[in-house]
């Protein structure tokens, strides 16, 4: 079932695929620590989108459902990231992330 | 189901038990809650009519009454034993409310027929122990754990979703037995349902702490207050592999040949990168932490062999490491508070003659990690290997009895200091008589779980 | 969603396309004629940042209260909550009083957190 004509299901794969990797990329890549969640938060977008294909393909509602619950918890990540970003910030004065390099072994 | 409840009930308690004065209930009203789940667990174990579902979202069946007693018997450990830590800060009733959402989360996790309750499973668990990590606030170490456990948590979830979205694509289900059903139909798997199931089986690994996405164990451990890493060496990692187990059982069995090898090969490095590591560190924190990571290796064998021996010799497993890492993890906890939180190998030496008790659990917690009988650690490998060469992975068998050999070596460096070294200028410690109850009754566990490993094996009957 | 499925080759699109060609003209346009038409005096009051008529301190990237933060967080805590309200609303009456108990439960919940949150002085200002 297509929502709109010509654009089926496997060009939302396509497209989640690649906000995916680019929110990945990002993870690994940058090193200013909100940009890192902004990444992390373009993943679960990723996700989201696709499921809600998904859900349009199946005809079923229970992805979006499932949707919601990944925006709640999504929201309360961010709190929790942002907080531990704060007393890092507090602590080190910055929020760049090579500072963090005391445990190794 | 009254177990979720009771665990949810104990958690709003403790979080606004402070506000109205009820500190000092705080404490025993979370023992007795959690007794009472021991209670509820009882009650439920076998008597319960296990084809019922709450909205097939989650099923208390036998599986998951017998994991939810043992982390709820460990959870009561770490209470008794962390209460002195906490007691002195303004903010003991948020730890303790976050720890008892932590073990909320894990019940879900021991529970679901459902992948979106595996997701709020996991991170309800995951949230309360990324703050909980860094509860020291003006600690860099601990900050820097955190945020690490956090990063690498909320990617691992992101991989998680990823995955399940494909499966969702692919089966149009999240129910587990549908996803079953639909494999038992279907005589070619569609690509996008590999895709999900790679993606996922990364993501539990990354959870478990399973080489090679085990980067971030050592590091969160050490940076982790003693306290904390205590709860995640033993609640988090045991409520994550019975997860990846029961995920596994219910859904995927069916296409067992799909993943076992790259179930082997993860089991396989897990055990030889983690014993191995751990031999070669000389900080006692990250000889445990990395020794936690081996010992996911040997939980990775139950999935791969995957039946009801399994499942049974999986529990044992976790009833005996947890009860090692409780006791072990305690002891590093009192030397590690006299010695400004640092925990080199060299401040045990001699402990026995300061000491003799912790010294005395200690090394029966380190002879039970490494598998000298008659003590529980013995046993618990033991069944994993014979389910495991019943089933012909005797290859797999050889690699872990030889990094098992490699973790003799390291344990036993501990061992030899605390008995052999120069207590020089070194503490005498007096303990708590709640400390000292606590060690010899865990020590007692070891020892009785190794003489009757039937009794905690017969709690599964799936 | 009637609307979009009665759309069904791409030449139905050429509206929305238009609309953007024209959005980004007149954006465009509209810059390129102010540069042009307006008149140019350049001082240093001039390129200062507007304070209502206030002389200005510091640096505009200075850390401020960490008040703030907080009640950001929380706004978007409680905020995000809202979104199993509609799927319960569109299927309230179907649901039952089951639903209604259920909903309360998970409002209760949240009261609970927002009466910790006033309780631990989260939201003073001062």
């Amino acid at each position: 079932m297509e929502l709109i004509p010509g654009i089926s299901t496997e060009h939302y794969i396509f497209l989640s695929v690649v906000l995916f990797c680019i929110g990945a990329f990002g993870v690994m890549y940058r090193k200013n620590a909100i940009i890192v969640f902004m990444c992390i938060e373009l993943m679960l977008n990723a996700v989201n989108l696709l499921l809600v294909a998904f859900s349009r393909q199946w005809n079923g509602a229970d992805a979006q459902v499932f949707v919601f619950f990944v925006m709640a918890v999504a929201a309360a990540e961010v709190a929790v990231g942002l907080a531990i970003l704060m007393m890092i910030y507090r602590n080190t004065g910055t929020t760049d992330i090579n500072v963090l390099n005391k445990l190794k072994g | 189901m009254n177990e979720l409840l009771t665990l949810t009930g104990l958690g709003l308690f403790s979080m606004i038990a402070e506000i109205f004065n009820f500190r000092k209930a705080i404490f025993p009203v979370i023992v007795l809650g959690l007794l009472g789940l021991l209670g509820l667990c009882y009650m439920d174990w076998g008597s319960y009519n296990s084809t019922v579902t709450h909205f097939s979202m989650m099923k208390v069946d036998n599986f998951s009454i017998a994991f939810t007693s043992v982390l709820t018997a460990t959870a009561l450990f770490w209470f008794m034993m962390s209460r002195s830590f906490f007691e002195d800060q303004t903010s003991m009733s948020d730890h303790f409310s976050l720890v008892l959402f932590a073990l909320t989360g894990a019940f879900c996790l021991t529970s679901f027929t459902n992948i979106t309750m595996l997701f709020l499973g996991v991170e309800v668990l995951s949230l309360p122990v990324y703050v909980l990590t860094g509860s020291r606030k003006r600690d860099v170490a601990s900050n820097e754990a955190s945020f690490k456990y956090f990063l690498m948590g909320s990617f691992a979830s992101a991989v998680f979703l990823f995955g399940t979205a494909f499966i969702y694509g692919a089966t149009g289900s999240f129910n587990l037995e549908n996803i079953a059903t639909y494999l038992s139909t279907q005589p070619q798997l569609s690509p996008l349902f590999l895709v999900g199931l790679l993606l996922m089986l990364s993501a539990m690994a990354f959870k478990v702490g399973a080489a090679p996405f085990h980067f971030w164990t050592p590091d969160v451990y050490e940076g982790a207050p003693t306290i904390v890493t205590a709860f995640m060496s033993t609640i988090v990692k045991t409520a994550a592999v019975a997860a990846f187990f029961r995920l596994f059982y219910l859904s995927f069995s069916g296409i067992h040949g799909e993943y076992a090898d790259i179930i082997w090969a993860m089991a396989a490095l897990t055990m030889v990168v983690g014993n191995v590591i751990a031999a070669a560190q000389n900080n006692v924190k990250r000889i445990l932490a990395y020794s936690s990571v081996g010992h996911a290796g040997f939980m990775l064998i139950t999935i791969l062999v995957m039946n009801d021996f399994a499942a049974k010799s999986l529990l044992y497993y976790t009833a005996a490491y947890s009860a090692a890492g409780i006791a072990a993890f305690l002891v590093l906890y009192l030397v590690g508070s006299a010695n400004n939180g640092e925990t080199p190998l060299n401040a045990f030496d001699g402990l026995v003659k300061r000491n003799p008790i912790m010294a005395g659990t200690m090394t029966m917690a380190l002879l039970s990690m490494a598998g000298i009988p008659p003590l529980a650690g013995f046993f618990a490998k033991y069944f994993i290997f014979v389910s495991a060469v019943e089933n012909g992975y005797i290859g797999l068998v050889v690699i872990a009895i030889l990094s098992s050999l490699v973790g003799v070596y390291y344990y036993f460096k501990i061992i030899i200091a605390m008995f052999f070294g120069k207590p020089d200028n070194l503490p005498t410690y007096f303990l708590t008589p709640i400390h000292r109850f606590l060690l010899l009754f865990v020590a007692a566990i070891i020892v009785l779980t190794g003489l009757f490993p039937d009794f905690v094996m017969g709690l599964m009957t799936i | 969603m009637i609307l979009l499925q009665s759309l069904n080759s791409s030449r139905d699109f050429l509206p929305i396309l238009l609309m953007f060609i024209v959005a980004a003209g007149f954006v465009s346009f509209v810059m390129v004629v102010t540069q042009w038409l307006g008149p140019k005096h350049k001082s240093k009051v001039k390129a200062d940042s507007f304070e209502c008529g206030i002389e200005q301190i510091g640096n505009a990237r200075s850390p401020f209260s960490i008040k703030y933060f907080l009640v950001a967080i929380l706004f978007v805590l409680f905020d995000v909550e809202v979104i199993f309200m509609y799927p319960w609303a569109v299927n309230f009456k179907s649901l039952g009083a089951i639903g209604m108990f259920e909903m309360f439960t998970f409002i209760a919940f949240l009261l609970i957190g927002f009466f910790y949150i006033l309780k631990k002085g989260a939201l003073k200002w001062d």
